[in-house]
């Protein structure tokens, strides 16, 4: 295909998280550095000497799921089609106006429906296989995460995918959407990623003792690791034309990313390999890294990542870091949904020109020193902004997002 | 601390021996008291985790995360178990 690319921007925003749901309350929890750390009631935490997790405890999945039963979905998926709702309303668009284009719906996760398979293989412990639950056995399926939202808005001219790469998945399925739009594949995408809390997931990261006992502290001399969290962010990014045409307001733009997969390791992050994501996303951004106004950080607050992610940043910036934060810090580490939720997140920052605080500070450590914006956030006019999504295999995805000016 | 730790009897050595044969993948007689998990058994950081967890489980001990440091070899985990029994 030949001919000039589109422009990408984001115009629609729907989050659900433990610091808020809906794109004003999430907003307001950014600003504030507010914390979603509380005791885990998703499932039984006996014998775990300590339990805290970034859970959602107010979520209606009936305030926002009308298309179909809500019981037909697992919760990962639920928070997927509830987010979308709220991303396409946020547009100012109506479900007809997204089914009369072509489109495409990607969701990234870590789990997809784990929490469900939790339940199921409870009930096959206990009482053998006659006892499993058809229902919730139909919905385990993780491609249900984005055909979720394809039957709760009766899309038909769509592609739907569901994008499995671990914890970097949401900024692999906002990269995706990008591909589609500027090629001129489709006009509009809702992209993001989604998880909910499971036992699973926090057993086997409690077991390799990456779970703080507290709170998350990300780049904190005494941090002691994650917090689970569970979520869904989701972004209807258009066409620059779209967007103009119909006057919607624009968030951001979406200026490019870079994938690196280097697979060197289960579970350690591989410094270089984040060091060529970085690369690479800034060269399809057409930036430089001295125009990046703030870092939005994979930032897990375990000994091993925070160190490793500082040391690709400064492979790649040399010795002027800009700002470095980790959402994480208030709402835990989201899996599949984390840097979809961290997408929205810089979208916001670049609209309202702020950048969201690290909470849970206290020294930071000088093996990871940057300026993590502890605990307050601080004002800032933002132009560029970069977002890192690392996964264990070492699936890597670096996003990176560009105020837009109508004057540019 | 100055108070003598018990040494581990023979069959807790053989459970022990046992664990780490079936998680590493190896015969009883691959592995001698002195040789490395990591540079002569090529076990990663995953399956040493999976040792500790085991060991756990079959003596009802608790082993901190950091003991994976001295856990590099049979005689280490010996040592590391045994310390964990006497508490």
């Amino acid at each position: 295909m030949t001919g000039a690319r589109h422009r990408v921007v984001v115009t629609g925003l729907g989050v659900v998280t433990s610091i808020g749901t809906g794109v004003d309350a999430f907003a307001a929890g950014l600003r504030a550095g507010r914390s979603g750390a509380k005791p885990i009631t998703a499932f039984d935490t006996t014998g775990f000497a300590y339990s805290n997790a970034c859970e959602i405890t107010d979520f209606d999945p009936e305030a926002w799921i009308t298309g179909q039963s809500p019981d037909d979905l697992g919760r990962a998926a639920q928070f997927a089609v509830a987010a979308s709702r709220m991303a396409v309303a946020d547009a100012g668009l109506t479900e007809e106006q997204v089914r009369a284009v072509r489109s495409l719906v990607s969701v990234g996760t870590t789990d997809g429906e784990s929490r469900d398979l939790d339940h199921l293989t409870g009930l096959q412990v206990s009482g053998g296989d006659d006892v499993l639950d058809a229902v919730v056995a139909r919905r385990v399926w993780p491609g249900r995460l984005s055909a979720g939202i394809v039957r709760e808005l009766a899309l038909e001219d769509v592609e739907t995918v569901t994008v499995p790469t671990a914890c970097a998945a949401g900024n692999y399925a906002v990269g995706y959407g990008y591909d589609a739009i500027s090629s001129g594949d489709v006009e509009m995408a809702l992209c993001g990623g989604a998880d909910a809390l499971c036992r699973k997931t926090f057993t086997g990261f409690y077991r390799l003792g990456t779970i703080a006992p507290d709170v998350c502290r990300p780049f904190d001399a005494d941090r002691q690791g994650i917090l689970t969290g569970e979520g869904a962010g989701i972004l209807l990014m258009e066409s620059l034309e779209s967007a103009l045409a119909r006057g919607a307001r624009i968030y951001a733009e979406v200026l490019g990313y870079g994938l690196s997969c280097d697979a060197s390791h289960p579970v350690a992050p591989d410094r270089d390999s984040i060091a060529r994501c970085i690369t690479a996303a800034h060269r399809n951004a057409g930036i430089e890294a001295a125009d990046v106004d703030f870092i939005s950080a994979h930032g897990t607050g375990t000994r091993a990542n925070d160190v490793t992610e500082v040391g690709a940043i400064r492979q790649v910036f040399g010795e002027e870091l800009p700002r470095t934060v980790s959402i994480k810090s208030m709402i835990g580490h989201t899996m599949g949904a984390a840097s979809a939720l961290a997408s929205a997140a810089c979208a916001l920052a670049l609209r309202d020109g702020f950048i969201p605080p690290t909470v849970n500070h206290r020294t930071t450590d000088p093996e990871c020193a940057v300026d993590c914006v502890p605990n307050e956030a601080v004002e800032a006019e933002l132009k560029v902004v970069q977002n890192n999504g690392l996964a264990f295999g070492g699936n890597n995805a670096v996003l990176v997002l560009g105020r837009w000016d109508t004057a540019a | 601390m100055t108070t003598q730790i018990p040494a581990l009897d023979d069959a807790a050595r053989t459970q022990i021996k046992d664990i780490v044969c079936d998680i590493l993948e190896l015969e009883l007689d691959e592995v001698s008291d002195t040789s490395l998990f990591k540079e002569e058994h090529d076990a990663d950081s995953l399956r040493t985790i999976e040792i500790l967890a085991s060991l756990e489980r079959t003596f009802g001990i608790t082993l901190k995360q950091s003991e994976l440091s001295r856990m590099v070899n049979l005689a280490g985990v010996h040592a590391v178990v045994a310390e964990a029994k006497a508490q």
